[in-house]
Parts: structure tokens; C-alpha cells; sequence
């Protein structure tokens, strides 16, 4: 019998072991930089000239991917940069706007306003935002010829950084 | 005879303690010491029962039920282990659309995107992605168990917000104080204390209009109990306040779901249900179970129908070898 109070004392001991967990232990974010390397998320939506159009469509180029929105002070600042990066590299990198949760006549103004040439897609129901962790706007995806993400990058850009977001993408076979 | 319906009863009640892990996986009290005080008690007295019986202390009824000893044993230190080795009970909320790492379980959590209906209908899932292996698809009411997790779904309330401005046209939300910066779906992770009640809170922005708004979820149940003759039609609720970029209050309004309302000069459509987050809870391996009940089943059955031919089973002291 005293070998089974041995085993019992054993039984018991890992008792006082045992720690209390968190049950409201929650995760999630991690930015755009997190979905490096993951499958670039597609979604069709409308673009400002009224055709239907999705990221999988520029399937096989170098994209660089512009989530904005036109209330964005630093969207607004950078959108110049933009469309000369997308001018200068026409041919090498494709360049797309994605407007978050507006209207598409509102985008479409707004393009036409800043002289903005390169699609603009009008994500109303921020589809795009939502799969890329944007943690706020501007935010940029580089999505390789392959289909993956390469880099995503929280804030707005300067020209000299865009051409810097892009070399990896453009090095890769 | 009482001895052995104590020990049965014991083993009864270790099995149960072990089996409300399963089917009860939320319940605070597994993770409590005292519940794994009482396990181990209750582990201790079956062995101990277990290791007389089998020394013939209680008669060859006795000695059979020792079989049904061991698989209460089985079962008992299968739920101890899954306490203390298994991951602490989590639930991990992720807005649709998003890919949230799982590490307990080696995985990555896709929680599905949703639309303002599937919201509504409560039928949004999630996907855990697994390197080396199959994608593992959890709807509502599925469970699974991965290693010595118990993975399910909770749902969670959750609002699909639409706003527009004056002329009709759509407006960004954005969550400035949530992960999903850019989601129109909130899902609700504070509450509000109201008196005794517990509400859900939410906060999201529109920022073309420089509006902050703040929304408590109120079901339908909560709802029918205001004053003032609030006409839902049975529908969950908002309750919303407006401030602009300044904090100036700019109204409050309750907002049925899938209605439209106007607050601070902006129109609301709120579409209400429910989206599921990720609930992992320790579990013991269902092999474990399977066979330690199979094993008290089978010691029970065996004890009770006796030996052909031999004598009754009776409780005492084991016969004498002659």
C-alpha cells in the first residue's frame, strides 16, 4: 500500500503545476511586411473606368501595388512619385492603384485631378486592404512574376524607395 | 461490495471529469488546480482499488473489475497530461480575409472573407493551413483535434458597416484601434459595462468625414427590454455615437440591423450577426479515451456476468487457494 501513496503523492504534485491560462489570448496583424513570400490574395473588382479587373490579371509581370484612399493626406503627397515611377517603368513593373472603400466617381475624380495614368482599382468593400494587413494608408505590396508577395511596405514612398521596393522583384526570374 | 461501488463510482466520475474536456471545452474549471487536485484524487483512490483488486482483495468479481480500473486510469492520466502538457485555452480573433499564425498548432489561421449576408447568416469559416499537410477546413459546429489541441469555432458578434456621405457615395471605414486597420467588419473585442449587462464595443472611423464612431452591440433580447418603444423587429442592434475629429459628440442613434440611419451628417447601414474565431483548447488524445473506456467497459460487463460455472461474484475477502 505505502507504494501507492508514493504514486498518489506523484499524481498530486504535478497538480500544483498546473497554470492558469489567458482565454481571451488573442492574435492577428503583423502588417503588410508579414505576408512576404505568402500568395498575393486577388479579388475582381471594378475599376474607375468602369472595367472589371483583379491583381491575378498582371499574373507573370512585377507589380507594384498602391492602396490608397483620396481623404489620405500622405497618399495625396505621394501620388506624384507614383505616377512618375509608373511612366519611367512602363514595360518593366506594372503599376495599379487600389482605392479603399470609396466611390468609384470620387477615385476617378481624383485621378484626374493629380493626372494619375495607371489603373485605378475601386476596392469599395476593402477587400484588398483587409488581405494585406494594411495598418494604414499608403500601403504598398510588391507581388513578384510568380504570384507572391515580395514585399509590403506601411507608409508612403518616395521615388528612390520604390525603385528599391521593386529591384528584388525585378531580379527575380 | 460498497468499496467496489465506490471505486466504480470514482471511476465514473474521473471519466466524466476528463470527457467534459471534450465536449465542454470552455469551461474555466480544467484549468483550475482544483480540478486538477480532483483528477488526481480521483486517479490515486482507482488505482489503488485496482491494485488490491487485482491482488484478489475483493474477490474474482473484483478481480475483473480491475480491468475497468486500468481504463479509468487510462482515461484519468490521459486528462491530466492533457492539462499540463496541452496549449492554454485560446481564442484567436481575426478579421476576414486575414492569415493569422497559429504556432500551438503549428499552422496558419485563414479566416474566410465574408460578405454582409454570410455575416448575417452566421456562415463564415476558417481554414487552417498546415506545411506538410492537408488544409483543414472548420465551419460552424465542426471540432477537430490536431496533437492534444481541440480546435473549433466560436461565434463572436460581428457588424458589416456600410457608411456614405450626404451625396450617397461610399465612405472608407477604417478600425484606427484595431489590427484590421482597414475592415468595414467589426468584431466586437471590448465590452461595455451597462448596470449588470455586458455589451459588446466596437469603434471605427470614417475619415473622409472626419467622424469617430463608437457602436454597442445589443441582441434582440436586450433590445426588446428599452424603453422608449425602440422598434426592431426582433433584429440585433447599434447603438452609435458620433465625434467628430475633435471629440465633439455629435449624436446617437440606435441603429437596427440592416437598417439605414444618419448620425453626424453621415448614413450608417449596419448588417449584424455573427463571425467565428479560432478557439483552441488542451485536449486529451482521443485514442486515449477510446481505449480506456472500451477497457471500463468491457471490466464492467466481465464482472457483472461472472465465470460460468464459478462462483458468484461477491465482495470480500479473496477465497483461500486450496
Amino acid at each position: 500500500m505505502p507504494r501507492f501513496l508514493i504514486i498518489a503523492a506523484l499524481l498530486l504534485l504535478p497538480a500544483a503545476c498546473y497554470s492558469g491560462p489567458d482565454p481571451n489570448q488573442s492574435a492577428g496583424g503583423g502588417g503588410p511586411a508579414a505576408l512576404t513570400g505568402a500568395p498575393a490574395q486577388s479579388f475582381d473588382v471594378s475599376r474607375t473606368d468602369g472595367r472589371t479587373d483583379s491583381l491575378a490579371r498582371y499574373r507573370g509581370k512585377v507589380v507594384l501595388m498602391n492602396l490608397w484612399a483620396t481623404w489620405c493626406p500622405p497618399c495625396q503627397e505621394e501620388m506624384p512619385a507614383l505616377e512618375r515611377f509608373a511612366r519611367e517603368n512602363a514595360g518593366k513593373v506594372t503599376v495599379i492603384g487600389v482605392d479603399q472603400g470609396e466611390a468609384a466617381a470620387v477615385a476617378a475624380d481624383f485621378a484626374k485631378q493629380h493626372g494619375v495614368t495607371f489603373p485605378i482599382l475601386v476596392d469599395e468593400k476593402q477587400q484588398y486592404g483587409r488581405a494585406y494587413a494594411a495598418v494604414g494608408l499608403p500601403t504598398t505590396v510588391i507581388v513578384g512574376r510568380d504570384g507572391h508577395v515580395v514585399r509590403g511596405i506601411d507608409g508612403p514612398l518616395t521615388l528612390a524607395q520604390m525603385h528599391d521596393a521593386v529591384a528584388t522583384a525585378l531580379a527575380q526570374k | 461490495m460498497s468499496g467496489r461501488i465506490a471505486a466504480l463510482a470514482i471511476a465514473l466520475a474521473t471519466i466524466a471529469l476528463v470527457l467534459a474536456q471534450d465536449l465542454l471545452p470552455r469551461t474555466a474549471l480544467y484549468h483550475t488546480w482544483q480540478y486538477a487536485l480532483a483528477l488526481a484524487i480521483a486517479l490515486a483512490v482507482v488505482l489503488v482499488y485496482a491494485n488490491a483488486a487485482r491482488r484478489g482483495e475483493d474477490g474474482p468479481g473484483g478481480k475483473r473489475l480491475a480491468i475497468a480500473m486500468l481504463g479509468a486510469a487510462v482515461v484519468g492520466i490521459a486528462g491530466l497530461a492533457s492539462g499540463l502538457l496541452g496549449p492554454d485555452t485560446a481564442e484567436i480573433v481575426g478579421a476576414p480575409g486575414t492569415v493569422t499564425p497559429v504556432p500551438a498548432l503549428g499552422a496558419a489561421a485563414f479566416f474566410g472573407s465574408v460578405e454582409a449576408d454570410t455575416l448575417a447568416a452566421g456562415s463564415g469559416g476558417i481554414a487552417l493551413r498546415r506545411r506538410n499537410g492537408p488544409e483543414i477546413a472548420l465551419g460552424t459546429g465542426s471540432r477537430t483535434v490536431l496533437g492534444e489541441s481541440l480546435v473549433y469555432l466560436e461565434q463572436r458578434p460581428a457588424a458589416y458597416i456600410d457608411a456614405y456621405d450626404a451625396h450617397g457615395a461610399h465612405l472608407t471605414i477604417t478600425q484606427p484601434t484595431n489590427p484590421s486597420f482597414l475592415s468595414p467588419v467589426l468584431l466586437f473585442r471590448d465590452t461595455q459595462r451597462i448596470g449588470a449587462i455586458s455589451v459588446p464595443l466596437d469603434t471605427f472611423a470614417t475619415p473622409a468625414q472626419h467622424r469617430m464612431l463608437r457602436a454597442l452591440y445589443f441582441t434582440p433580447q436586450q433590445l426588446a427590454q428599452f424603453s422608449h418603444g425602440a422598434v426592431t423587429d426582433g433584429r440585433a442592434g447599434l447603438v452609435i455615437t458620433a465625434d467628430d475629429d475633435a471629440g465633439h459628440p455629435l449624436g446617437i442613434t440606435l441603429a437596427p440591423s440592416g437598417r439605414d440611419v444618419t448620425i453626424g451628417g453621415i448614413r450608417v447601414h449596419a448588417t449584424l450577426g455573427t463571425y467565428p474565431a479560432l478557439a483552441i483548447a488542451a485536449a486529451p488524445p482521443t485514442w486515449a479515451l477510446v481505449l480506456g473506456i472500451a477497457l471500463f467497459l468491457f471490466g464492467v460487463v466481465w464482472s457483472s456476468i461472472g465465470k460460468p460455472g464459478a462462483a458468484p461474484v461477491v465482495s470480500g475477502p479473496a477465497p483461500s487457494a486450496s
